[in-house]
């Protein structure tokens, strides 16, 4: 819930609608990520990899990680220091 | 409600809102949470376990105890004790739940669902997780 969780919902969904499955998200200024932000995440991971492409992650803060890693969805994800890096795993 | 911690210390009231279950009220409860726990110089990790775990509760409380209706309210109270032990509350007028009846978000088949990881979450991250009135009450205690 909140203008966060929302803005990145409909980023991906506009990225996926326009026909773009391989998705980078750039986390360097998110402090905090929720359940709700979660949810997100991986429900779009699971469309994106349906349509061919996956949701990368980059530099995500310690607190992020353990968030992650404490509900158990970490692995599901690459994750990456830069956006340079991310997008040309995708190549 | 406790007003005294476990060795019968008295708890300082730190915060008490009542705020409308929509997202503007949970938006300006978890700052006015944040604030508070800055202006007590709570170590940086220890203020960002507490931040997330009212964040989920404050959530839960508007989703699922109010069902959105901002016509209805949502409590949350702050204390302390003199050993900066936090205690914190959140209280919706709701149906209630069954805490112990929420899936297991780590589970194979729930790693990919877009919901259940709040209570999980809230119990992770807090030292100390009662809940009360069937569920529409969550205490937490951060030590």
């Amino acid at each position: 819930m909140g203008p966060g969780v929302d803005s990145l919902q409909s980023a991906i969904e506009e990225a996926l609608s326009s026909g773009d499955s391989r998705i980078v998200v750039d986390l360097t200024e998110v402090p905090m990520v929720d359940s709700s932000g979660i949810g997100v995440l991986v429900r779009f991971l699971a469309l994106a990899k349906r349509a061919g492409g996956s949701i990368k992650l980059v530099q995500p803060c310690k607190f992020v990680v353990q968030t992650l890693r404490l509900v158990g969805v970490l692995n599901l994800f690459e994750v990456f220091d830069g956006e340079d890096a991310a997008v040309e795993s995708f190549a | 409600m406790p007003t005294a911690d476990h060795s019968g210390n008295e708890l300082r009231e730190l915060l008490h809102l009542v705020f409308p279950a929509n997202a503007g009220g949970v938006s300006s409860a978890a700052d006015a949470v944040s604030d508070t726990l800055n202006q007590l110089a709570v170590p940086e990790q220890k203020r960002l376990e507490i931040g997330l775990a009212v964040q989920e509760a404050l959530v839960n409380a508007v989703v699922h105890g109010c069902a959105n209706d901002p016509t209805k309210n949502v409590t949350c109270l702050m204390r302390s004790d003199g050993d900066g032990r936090i205690f914190i509350l959140v209280r919706d007028p709701g149906p209630g739940f069954d805490p112990d009846r929420v899936p297991e978000p780590k589970a194979d088949e729930n790693l990919h669902r877009d919901h259940g990881r709040g209570v999980y979450l809230i119990r992770q991250l807090m030292d100390e997780v009662q809940f009360e009135q069937r569920g529409r009450e969550i205490r937490m205690w951060k030590y």
